[in-house]
């Protein structure tokens, strides 16, 4: 009965969030009911009783993707906090799309029949026994990929005339129009 | 009593949300948000099997590990796309990226 009343309150949240998420008109409200959706995951993972998954659920999704994305936004300037959504009358066809990959995928899982066998908690050495013995191989390989993206990533967002000059390529404020961003929401509010 | 079936339909919503604001965006960024809501629903499907249906070979359980892994190398690299994209050609519409067509 706790865990239904759990599921359900986790499961609230988390669509409420990823609705939030398609519905926001900021971006950056949109990243922070995200945030909400991937803690309700945390809690959906505890009630599978996978407390390592929370755990990293948490660390990873709701600590450095989160933060991550953010940076991303506040680096990309004002223009990323204008319209960023499509108008309402070319949302109809995403709109068909989702719709019937719900109810197909809906439809699948009420007339699947799972092989649901007995719970058994795997404690987070269990977890530790099995990835570093048998899934070794692909580890090794997942962490290499990691490495070698972010160092791509590194490589793809460094501006070329950076290397040893930083100073002297922040931009001076532009005489004429020195608060060109205020004035602009000024007249946007007007 | 919450089962299997509770799990994989909040994962079908959960996608569906996300291919569904994937699909309406005009900013890249936000696209690459809704793909990680999108990883995020798959990966809730891959936990819930292993909890449900092979919970002793934890199969799923490493799959979301794996998953995880590769949605962090993911958003980095794409992020770091946008930024530079962003720096070079001062664009965040993926309508008016056009330096990649033929």
């Amino acid at each position: 009965m706790t865990t239904a009343i759990l599921f359900y309150f986790y499961a609230a949240i988390a669509i409420a969030g990823a609705l939030g998420l398609v519905s926001a008109t900021k971006l950056l409200h949109g990243v922070l009911s995200l945030f909400a959706t991937l803690i309700a995951m945390g809690g959906l993972y505890l009630l599978l009783g996978m407390e390592f998954l929370a755990a990293m659920q948490l660390f990873v999704y709701g600590g450095a993707i989160t933060i991550l994305v953010m940076f991303a936004l506040m680096l990309s300037g004002p223009e990323a906090e204008e319209v960023h959504v499509t108008g309402v009358r070319l949302r109809w066809l995403p709109s068909i799309i989702s719709a019937v990959l719900f109810v197909a995928i809906a439809l699948v899982v009420w007339q699947a029949k799972w092989d649901v066998v007995a719970p058994h908690a795997l404690d987070t050495q269990a977890i530790a026994t099995i990835l570093f013995s048998r899934y070794v191989l692909p580890f090794e390989i997942a962490g290499l990929s990691l490495t070698i993206a972010l160092i791509g990533a590194v490589v793809i967002a460094r501006q070329d005339d950076m290397v040893g000059v930083v100073y002297e390529t922040a931009a001076e404020p532009d005489p004429e129009e020195p608060y060109r961003h205020h004035s602009e929401d000024e007249e946007a509010a007007k | 009593m919450i089962g299997l079936n509770h799990y994989l339909l909040l994962g079908a919503a959960l996608f569906a949300i996300g291919i569904f604001g994937a699909l309406t965006s005009k900013s890249a960024l936000r696209v690459v948000i809704c793909v990680e809501l999108i990883l995020n629903a798959v990966n809730l499907n891959l936990a819930a099997f292993s909890a449900y249906v092979a919970p002793k070979q934890a199969v799923g359980m490493n799959f979301v590990i794996f998953l995880m892994v590769v949605a962090a190398a993911e958003v980095g690299l794409a992020l770091a796309i946008i930024i530079s994209l962003n720096r070079t050609s001062d664009v965040g519409a993926i309508g008016s990226i056009r330096r990649l067509r033929g």
